[in-house]
């Protein structure tokens, strides 16, 4: 298959087990995201596959071909890391030019390319400066543009737009879909941030502790997420987890928790005990006229641009986070939990994803 | 209490202490410009009618005692002296650079224990080795060879670059290299066209300082070789003479001894500061 | 106890270099039981006022008063003061529940009460369960918390917090913030903060300053600062995502905008903003404040990406990108002509040369 192939990838430091056992497949001009939090083993399997982790093994296959013994300088792809790591001797040009240098190319067609990129990244008017010089929006279009100007098959962004400031972050996030889309390369690109990662992913793969906890499309990562870590995980503020009692109603059921009883079909509950009900912020529904049902108490509001994020207190005690849009209530007062617009329902043992319940398919415009 | 004070007293103190540090240096400057009869003078004087016959002896080779006139040989000990340093350092060089980068970038087997074991050279006084390397020294042929002279020298020499560039190339990070890798490089290229430039100022710090303590050294000459391939350490000794020791020249010969080592270090100042990475790597 | 900063300056020489004025004529005034963020991008000059509040750098001019007395004279042990540093510079001997209660001096008789408020605080912020143990083996969103703890158990006249949950895993955030920002208005701590991140600005203060280059631009509540920005850059910087900032030049009594292919469009000025004819400007629209789907105006749909609980749309209108942002889906695919409006009450004029705000919302700031 034309694009990156990776199979049982495993990296070892002394006697941790940093990656257990990667598979992933990425197609041409595909995006994969690949998700998780520190530690999780992102940039080692980057590196992995880079052929610069000299702990790693596994098979790596590029473009069909097998590439796991080579030399990090006879694998066929650009990496872009997350600190730039430019030259910083050399000047931007240089830089950017250094994967054409290496495959020997004559000088006016490694002016014509560069010049080529860094016009699409906005950076043409810095090429004779030295990184130390330049912004580090620049330093990271720069990195950008040297992963991208040998057009090679397999790109590696290990979080690049970590360490740039949040409006050029904004920014990269509408502008690199096209860029990638248009390269046609295979795209692995590493990032914390959610909402970057359901903007850019075709897929997004969560790992976390060295292992692939779910490989899907962003929306059903979101929306259904196989377990409890991939749904604390992805989604700021994070979903809810709340333990929950199972009331069966015909042939359905009922979770109920701090005042939500979301029902679910399908949902065999022998061997079933307090499973977790799993509520995004912003799926929980909220009546300000307590209306005899669950009241919560307001402990605090903290705004978040144009939302509030409250924190709340159920009458059962349990601590949960709703996020509501338009005016702030007070810190507090009370308000009554009506229900969850979506819920998810996970097993308390192993973490896994059970029933789905609700949808969130309104659609403007 | 009040600051003009503070800064007054501050004042003082830097003064007392460069006074206290540079005190021998100004007196031994004095010195080389005075005759033995006014060095000798007691009480001490402080005014005197400086001279340059001092300098003039030893360029010249000849010096007019009261016992008659010597030849000296201090422009050949100068000569060897920096014959020998510089041999010595880029030898050192040559094989301590890549041996640091080895150190830093792999992980081996007994890595350490060979990384400190050459340390430990350093730690040994040079007495201990000296007996037995001068018989090996004879049975082999290297006394009074600048060859043998060199490879003593790596005692002093090597351990001090393989540490000091190997602590550079720690600090320095490894993903410059492997962006550099990634790109199509080979090893070998990624060494010298990126790993080297960027540990330049470790490079150079080493290199000065090794070549300070092998100039510097007086025990290995003394012992290992004769006349005309003694450096400036042991050529000093020759105006301990029959006639008395000359003061004078001595000093002379000091201040023309220390002056290449002092114009390296304030020259080498500026690769001490600038430091590495400028600001290529984040944070 | 409030705060008054009073015309604060500094500046720091360099050896062989021009000085870098880091804070200019810095004004402002903390009431007693606030929480006051000091929000900027790196190197704005935030990080130096804490520490010059705190006692650890030298005023070059100017004067800092808590409750009504001098401080800036003074050591920092005598000020008063209580601080979280970036750093979190734990004692790396001490346990995290020594570190804590470190500063808590304590007769035989009060030893009990202090471990109980250590053990109240280090709930609060999850790390009860790590009390025994010492800094080098937490992790660094840990070690941040048991900083943060030992500034908050001490009653002190002035909280000093700089950047206080940057490491934080990002799980924790929403309901640690909430925690937090409850605890200082319970304990009425008058509290300083610096961060580089809007929405931990958002959440835990009561105002905001946001600076840049030394210079404080606005000094106000978050929503003060997000509906009446008084000048450009503060409009852009705030929101995520970033105003759009529209030039134009003012004919009969409507907005004229350059398409740039030549194309120009006219969006409707809110009666009660005066402005001369031919003049030009600049006009702000806030992402979330643009009523997609029906209007006068309208545009090429760039990407529409949706992010889980919200949809952001750009638009291309000739050579103008606009972003619009939807809570429900927008059924808009790339490439397709998607109308629009910005409602009057919804505008910003600015200046286009001093980037003062002229008039927000249809009437003057």
């Amino acid at each position: 298959m034309s694009g990156l192939e990776i199979s049982d990838i495993r990296a070892r430091f002394g006697h941790a087990e940093v990656l257990r056992g990667i598979d992933c497949r990425v197609a041409a001009g595909e995006t994969v995201v690949l998700f998780g939090p520190s530690g999780a083993g992102k940039t080692t399997l980057l590196r992995a596959i880079a052929g610069v982790e000299p702990a790693a093994s596994g098979v790596v296959r590029i473009d069909g071909r097998e590439v796991q013994d080579l030399e990090p300088e006879h694998r066929p792809l650009g990496m872009a890391f997350q600190n730039f790591s430019l030259y910083p001797h050399l000047s931007a040009y240089e830089n950017i030019a250094s994967p054409l240098r290496a495959r020997r190319l004559r000088s006016q067609e490694i002016e014509v390319r560069v010049r080529r990129v860094a016009e699409l990244l906005r950076i043409g008017h810095v090429l004779g400066h030295i990184p130390r010089e330049l912004s580090n929006g620049q330093k990271q279009r720069t990195a950008l543009a040297r992963a991208l100007v040998a057009e090679p098959p397999v790109l590696l962004l290990d979080d690049p737009l970590r360490n740039v400031d949040a409006k050029l972050r904004y920014e990269m996030r509408l502008e690199l879909p096209p860029l990638l889309r248009k390269t046609g390369a295979a795209v692995i690109f590493v990032t914390q941030d959610f909402r970057e990662a359901m903007a850019l992913a075709d897929r997004v793969v969560v790992l976390r502790e060295g292992a692939v906890l779910q490989d899907a499309p962003a929306e059903e990562v979101y929306e259904a997420p196989a377990s409890v870590p991939v749904a604390q995980l992805f989604g700021d503020p994070p979903m809810n987890l709340l333990s929950a009692h199972l009331v069966p109603e015909g042939n359905r059921v009922r979770a109920e928790a701090a005042g939500m009883a979301p029902s679910f079909a399908d949902l065999d509950i022998t061997h079933l005990e307090r499973p977790f009900l799993g509520v995004r912020p912003e799926d929980v529904l909220l009546a300000s006229r307590p209306a005899g049902g669950a009241h919560a108490e307001i402990l605090a509001v903290t705004p978040l641009h144009d939302r509030c994020v409250l924190l709340l207190r159920a009458a059962d005690g349990t601590e949960l986070v709703a996020s509501v849009t338009g005016a702030a209530p007070e810190p507090g007062t009370f308000v009554s939990i009506a229900g969850a617009r979506h819920a998810v329902l996970f097993d308390p043992v192993n973490g896994h994803r059970l029933a789905i319940s609700g949808a969130r398919t309104e659609v403007a415009a | 209490m009040p600051e003009p004070v503070i800064r007054v007293l501050r004042g003082g103190a830097l003064a007392l202490i460069l006074l206290f540090f540079l005190f021998p240096i100004l007196w031994i400057l004095l010195m080389s410009f005075q005759t033995n009869a006014d060095i000798l003078r007691i009480p001490p004087r402080l005014g005197f009618t400086p001279t340059l016959s001092n300098y003039v002896a030893l360029l010249s080779g000849k010096l007019a005692t009261s016992s008659g006139t010597l030849d000296i040989t201090f422009l050949r000990n100068l000569g060897n002296s920096l014959l020998l340093s510089v041999a010595s350092v880029a030898a050192s060089l040559v094989l301590g650079v890549p041996a640091a980068y080895a150190f830093a970038r792999y992980r081996f087997r007994l890595g350490e224990s060979i990384a400190f074991t050459l340390l430990s050279f350093r730690f040994a006084p040079p007495l201990l080795v000296l007996l037995p390397l001068s018989l090996y020294f004879q049975i082999l042929g290297l006394t009074n060879t600048y060859g043998g002279l060199i490879w003593v020298y790596q005692l002093i020499t090597l351990p001090l670059i393989l540490w000091i560039v190997r602590g550079y190339f720690e600090d320095a990070s490894p993903d410059i290299e492997h962006a550099y890798r990634v790109d199509g490089h080979s090893w070998w290229r990624t060494f010298t066209r990126i790993a080297i430039p960027l540990a330049r100022p470790g490079i150079a710090a080493a290199g000065l300082l090794a070549f300070i303590f092998a100039w510097n050294n007086f025990v290995f000459a003394l012992v290992l070789a004769s006349a005309d391939k003694q450096p400036v350490t042991v050529g000093a000794l020759a105006f301990v003479t029959a006639a008395g020791i000359q003061y004078g020249q001595i000093a002379a010969a000091i201040v023309l001894s220390i002056l290449p080592t002092l114009a390296l270090a304030l020259y080498a100042q500026r690769w001490l500061v600038e430091g590495l990475s400028l600001g290529a790597v984040k944070g | 106890m409030s705060l008054v900063l009073s015309k604060l300056d500094k500046t720091y020489k360099r050896f062989g270099r021009p000085p870098v004025r880091a804070v200019c004529g810095l004004d402002l005034e903390v009431r007693q039981g606030e929480a006051v963020a000091l929000l900027g991008s790196s190197g704005c000059g935030k990080t130096s006022t804490l520490r010059m509040i705190a006692g650890f750098e030298s005023l070059s001019g100017g004067a800092i008063t808590l409750a009504g007395r001098r401080i800036d004279p003074l050591p920092p042990a005598r000020r008063g003061v209580a601080m979280a540093f970036e750093g979190y510079a734990l004692y790396p001997p001490l346990t995290v529940a020594e570190n804590i209660g470190f500063a808590l001096h304590t007769t035989r008789a009060e030893r009990r009460k202090a471990s109980e408020r250590v053990r109240a605080v280090a709930e609060m912020l999850d790390i009860g369960a790590i009390l025994h143990r010492r800094p080098a083996s937490l992790s660094g969103g840990q070690q941040q918390r048991a900083s943060l703890a030992r500034a908050l158990v001490r009653d002190a006249d002035l909280h000093l917090l700089d950047e206080p949950m940057s490491q934080l895993e990002p799980q924790l955030r929403a309901v640690l913030r909430g925690r937090v920002k409850a605890y200082l208005g319970e304990r009425g701590f008058t509290t300083v903060f610096v961060t580089h991140d809007q929405t931990e600005a958002h959440a835990l203060a009561d105002r905001i300053a946001v600076m840049e280059a030394g210079v404080l631009e606005q000094f106000g509540s978050p929503d003060e600062l997000r509906d009446r920005p008084k000048n450009l850059f503060v409009a852009t910087f705030f929101g995520e995502p970033p105003m759009n900032a529209l030039v134009g030049r003012v004919k009969e009594g409507a907005m004229e905008i350059e398409g740039g292919d030549g194309r120009r469009f006219s969006i409707a000025l809110p009666a009660a903003a005066t402005a001369p004819e031919g003049a030009r400007l600049v006009l702000g629209v806030r992402p979330q404040r643009i009523r997609l789907g029906a209007g006068a105006l309208s545009g090429t749909v760039l990407s529409n990406q949706w992010l889980g609980d919200q949809a952001h749309v750009a638009l291309a209108c000739g050579a103008l990108r606009i972003v619009a942002v939807s809570l429900a889906r927008v059924a808009a695919p790339s490439g397709t002509a998607l109308p629009f409006a910005i409602a009057p009450e919804d505008m910003h004029l600015f200046d286009p040369e001093s980037g003062t705000a002229l008039s927000h919302r249809g009437s003057c700031p």
